[in-house]
């Protein structure tokens, strides 16, 4: 997995791509709850993510409940296979899709 | 007629026979099969002697061959043996190979092994070859030969060590047909051979070998339609498997991952359907599975592909207490592992210290 990441003043576009599972979550997670301070649109952009465990879609769950007390999460450009693990976990309707 | 008991051999290196319990009847036709090096040419090679066993005892007739009293060249009379090189004497013709043997060791006279061995030749196509020399058959002619050397010591049984893997593929059906002929007319056979197709309609049992010894023993019908053990059914429906066995929570789980990729470039396995498999894999192993897993525990992961159907099983096998991974409180997890595959079927069973067993058909 790699994170990349890009600021413009309140908005910080992370662009995760590769696996994010049961070893490469808690990376992620380490690396958003650093990053998030002050930030008032997070975009996770998933163009490249190819593959998401249930371990990846805790930390999403944990950030997206930290984004709503200081702003909004938006994850971007998700395959159709991730898509449907947000289906048929129910976080299609938790988290906002674009 | 012929009873094996706790028969062991075994070499510097390798145990191709731990323990091999067996009864053969009399008109009993058997094909010997299963995967390389385990030890069906031993056993066959070990029933006449030409191994000595390590330990155990064969009992042909009721009498004890192992006994180190008993007369090792009476019993062999009993045996015939067929060799997969043939193994005549090149320097004899035909029908003096086929003579030599029940001359020596029969008493028959030079005239009576003649006839004899002429009447046998007769019954596999070969009499006009009799004078010929074993350099001058092919080596479909040659087997048929080394078929009736062994025929005209009138054995009870003939133990064949694949008689036709040595063969050109066009030589391989007439001395099948040989073979068919001997087993129509009653005769005891047993036979190691690769040629499933053979195997399943020659025979009235199969001996599946696998871990040193009969894994399975049935009749045709029973092994190849609807084999009962596990490494049966691989066999036969030419599974591909890729096993591996957790016994720490820290186990190498990219690696894992890395060779499943690997199992299905090789076995042509769809990309989509090997990614399901690893979130199945991660959602219910390492998810729901092992988190109620003791410090100490075993957790057995296989997958098995089948090219034929083109399925993917996994099945997960672990100790500790009964654990029904189908009402696990990680209800997430489940729904992706779910999402992913055609079924999941969970059974208690207590083998090798396992207590769960889960099956999942993957999508």
């Amino acid at each position: 997995m790699t994170i990349e990441q890009i600021v413009n003043a309140t908005e910080l576009t992370v662009k995760v791509a590769g696996r994010l599972d049961t070893t490469t979550a808690p990376e992620l997670e380490t690396f958003l709850k650093q990053s998030i301070e002050g930030v008032e649109k997070l975009i996770l952009d998933f163009s490249e993510l190819e593959y998401l465990s249930s371990a990846g879609l805790r930390i999403l769950l944990t950030t997206q409940k930290a984004m709503n007390k200081q702003g909004e999460m938006i994850i971007k450009n998700i395959n159709e296979t991730i898509n449907e693990i947000f289906e048929v976990t129910g976080f299609i309707d938790i988290l906002t899709v674009e | 007629m012929i009873t094996i008991r706790h028969l062991k051999k075994e070499y510097a290196n390798a145990t191709p026979l731990k323990d091999v319990n067996v009864e053969i009847h009399k008109g009993d036709v058997i094909s010997v099969i299963g995967p390389s090096g385990t030890g069906k040419s031993t056993l066959i090679r070990c029933i006449n002697l030409l191994e000595t066993p390590t330990s155990g005892e064969i009992f042909v007739d009721g009498e004890c061959i192992t006994d180190k009293k008993c007369n090792i060249n009476k019993v062999r009379q009993k045996m015939g043996m067929v060799f997969q090189s043939f193994n005549l004497f090149n320097h004899m013709n035909v029908i003096e190979n086929i003579m030599a043997a029940p001359m020596d060791l029969l008493k028959k006279s030079k005239q009576e092994a003649y006839d004899y061995g002429i009447e046998l030749l007769r019954t596999v196509g070969l009499a006009d070859k009799a004078f010929n020399y074993p350099d001058q058959l092919s080596g479909g002619q040659k087997q048929r030969v080394a078929i009736v050397r062994a025929l005209a010591m009138e054995p009870e049984i003939i133990l064949l060590d694949e008689p036709t893997s040595a063969l050109d593929p066009t030589m391989v059906g007439e001395v099948q047909a040989v073979i068919r002929d001997l087993a129509r007319k009653g005769l005891t056979l047993m036979i190691v051979t690769h040629e499933m197709r053979f195997a399943r309609e020659i025979a009235n049992r199969v001996f599946y070998m696998d871990e040193g010894g009969v894994y399975e023993d049935g009749t045709p019908e029973e092994i190849f339609d609807n084999p009962k053990k596990e490494k049966t059914i691989r066999f036969i429906k030419h599974l591909k498997v890729f096993e591996h066995l957790i016994t720490s929570k820290d186990f190498d789980f990219i690696g894992f991952n890395t060779d499943l990729e690997e199992f299905g470039r090789r076995n042509q396995v769809a990309p989509k359907t090997i990614y399901r498999a690893q979130s199945v894999f991660e959602e219910l192993a390492v998810q729901c599975v092992l988190p109620k897993l003791d410090k100490d525990f075993k957790l057995n992961v296989a997958f098995e592909y089948s090219q034929e159907e083109e399925t993917l099983f996994m099945t997960l096998k672990y100790d500790g207490d009964t654990f029904d991974v189908r009402n696990t409180p990680n209800v997430i997890s489940f729904a992706i592992a779910e999402n992913a595959s055609e079924s999941i079927e969970y059974a208690e069973i207590d083998e090798d210290g396992f207590k769960n067993l889960v099956t999942v058909k993957i999508k």
